[in-house]
């Protein structure tokens, strides 16, 4: 049904996704971004594309990242579509691969 | 692989690229069994697969017989609709333990990569073909792009191994010119290849309607300038997703069309059987229509009358034949008729190749001609222009006749013969209409099955691997 953004993408926001996809399913908060479920087309492009390793095909979320399904779901119909890539935030390097990064998320 | 650089629009360009509109689109698609195995699917398609059918395809998950890593399952909500009712439709999209029983079969039946001078871009013919998507909203299971589609690794003939990739615009448009400048430069043929220029491409994949109205609209506008005359877009999402034929779709046709008024599109559609585009009533039978034809399906009908109405866009069906799909030439009776009747031109009906797997799809090329011989029984001239078309390596090669009358002395020849003729030929097409002639084997499904019956070889589609000709015996 849909390719979920999940945690790691949290502070980092490296966009490379945003490029590849091609049905601009993007969606953008301050500093995360979700996949509308229903506009996905299951293409598989963005968990390639992903520096930070952070899209997962619904079927193969972990256990302990299945509430980003629901989160991509709520906050696609929120946030403003994105199409366009763009620099990534200015400290994702350090973010990359941090623990327990979805307590700063900002709405 | 190394990124292309981005493709920089040139004003013209533009100035069509920012009139476009991206619309949204509510595909519903269910991708993946474990879905219907879990039960996480919407209620009504619940008992779309029997608990028998579920277990039969995840005992494979793994092996070399596994289904799923073939070609992933995936269906969208509307063509869910047309399956229910539908017994061709299910054998269509439900994957199938069948598939995978003999994986005989090549990976690049059509040697595609060896005309492959830049990735995504296959330049046999004089038109070119290019990848530029590398799914769709459903899958068909006998899908012959399924290396693609499924991202196998395949072997390239520089020894390398890697999945195919996609078409970039800038890595096109640079072959293009290219070539048509050698072409300009050598009074009108390619010095190599005798080809004249590149006119012709066809956006394919995948599903190049699976992309949004933008990115469609950069490839059109990019292979416009680089002086392509006519684009082909071959989809079947008028089957899969006729809603994606909407008002911004077409709103950036005609802005693409006000701007470059000399580039013709042609639509290249897919239907395999009518159930994908005719109301049924709930006994399976179709609905006359009160003042002629048969009912169409609201979207599907609104999609291709949009698309006839601009006289700037052709519609061409093609199709393979299908074992337990469309090997019936009644349905494919009405599917020429009905399609013919609301502007859509029926081009190819093809055998199927001999993909990996194909033994479970292909029916018996004597088979499939005289299923669709049979179906263009009672057909209007104009209704019975397609033809009967098996992919060989030197190109598409028409099944022309299958005649019953005995030709004594060869081997099969006691059930008559086969008549192949080239219809297409690589490069400057050379060996276009030359005939082969084969004795007849009711078995073959694929070139294989009639080495040993080869009566007459002008079109050298078994010499050019060493098979020789059987002599008559009448002759000797």
């Amino acid at each position: 049904m849909t390719y979920v953004v999940t945690d790691n993408c949290i502070q980092c926001k490296y966009t490379d996704c945003v490029d590849i996809c091609p049905v601009d399913c993007f969606y953008e908060g301050p500093n995360f971004l979700v996949i509308h479920p229903d506009e996905c087309i299951d293409c598989d492009d963005c968990v390639e594309a992903c520096p930070a390793d952070a899209i997962y095909k619904d079927d193969d979320l972990p256990e302990e990242k299945k509430e980003f399904l629901l989160l991509n779901e709520e906050l696609a119909q929120i946030w403003p579509s994105i199409t366009d890539q763009k620099d990534p935030m200015p400290d994702a390097e350090k973010w990359d691969g941090v623990a327990g990064k979805l307590e700063h998320l900002q709405r | 692989m190394a990124k292309a650089e981005k493709h920089i629009p040139s004003e013209r360009e533009q100035s069509f690229l920012g009139t476009v509109v991206n619309g949204k689109y509510d595909r519903q698609i269910i991708t993946g069994i474990k879905k219907f195995l879990e039960g996480s699917v919407p209620q009504d398609m619940q008992g779309f697969y029997s608990p028998e059918e579920l277990q039969a395809i995840v005992a494979l998950d793994g092996t070399e017989q596994d289904v799923q890593a073939r070609m992933p399952v995936k269906i969208t909500r509307h063509y869910f609709e047309q399956a229910k009712n539908s017994k061709a439709i299910q054998t269509l999209v439900k994957a199938s333990p069948k598939e995978t029983y003999d994986l005989d079969g090549a990976e690049d039946p059509g040697k595609q990569l060896s005309y492959s001078p830049v990735e995504g871009l296959i330049h046999k013919y004089e038109l070119g073909l290019i990848y530029v998507a590398a799914t769709c909203s459903a899958h068909c299971r006998f899908c012959y792009r399924e290396e693609l589609i499924s991202k196998k690794v395949i072997q390239r003939e520089d020894g390398t191994a890697s999945p195919k990739g996609l078409a970039q615009i800038s890595e096109i448009v640079a072959y293009v010119k290219e070539h048509n400048r050698i072409v300009a430069e050598n009074d009108g043929r390619h010095p190599d290849t005798g080809r004249e220029k590149l006119r012709e491409i066809l956006m394919s994949g995948g599903d190049p309607m699976v992309l949004g109205n933008k990115n469609i609209a950069q490839w059109l506008a990019a292979l416009a300038e680089a002086g392509i005359e006519s684009i082909r877009l071959g989809t079947k999402e008028l089957a899969f997703f006729p809603e994606r034929f909407d008002a911004t779709f077409f709103e950036m046709l005609d802005n693409f069309h006000e701007i470059y008024p000399q580039t013709n599109l042609r639509m290249m559609v897919h239907f395999n059987h009518p159930d994908e585009f005719l109301k049924k009533q709930p006994d399976g039978r179709y609905i006359d229509h009160p003042l002629g034809g048969l009912e169409w399906i609201d979207t599907t009908r609104a999609a291709v009358q949009q698309m006839a109405r601009r006289d700037w866009i052709n519609i061409d069906n093609q199709s393979p034949i299908i074992a337990g799909i469309n090997n019936d030439a009644d349905a494919l009776r009405i599917m020429q008729r009905e399609l013919k009747r609301n502007g859509v031109e029926n081009h190819y009906f093809f055998c199927g190749r001999d993909i990996v797997g194909h033994k479970a799809f292909n029916v018996p090329i004597e088979e499939a001609w005289h299923v669709l011989n049979e179906s263009q029984k009672g057909l209007s001239g104009v209704e019975a222009h397609a033809r009967l078309s098996i992919t060989h390596y030197k190109g598409k090669t028409e099944v022309s006749a299958v005649t019953n009358k005995p030709m004594p002395g060869v081997p099969g020849g006691e059930n008559g013969v086969v008549i192949l003729k080239l219809l297409r030929s690589a490069e400057d097409a050379k060996d276009r209409c030359k005939v082969t002639i084969v004795g007849r084997n009711p078995e073959a499904i694929w070139f294989s099955g009639y080495d040993d019956r080869v009566i007459y070889d002008e079109a050298e589609l078994f010499s050019m691997y060493g098979i020789e000709t059987t002599a008559l015996a009448a002759a000797e």
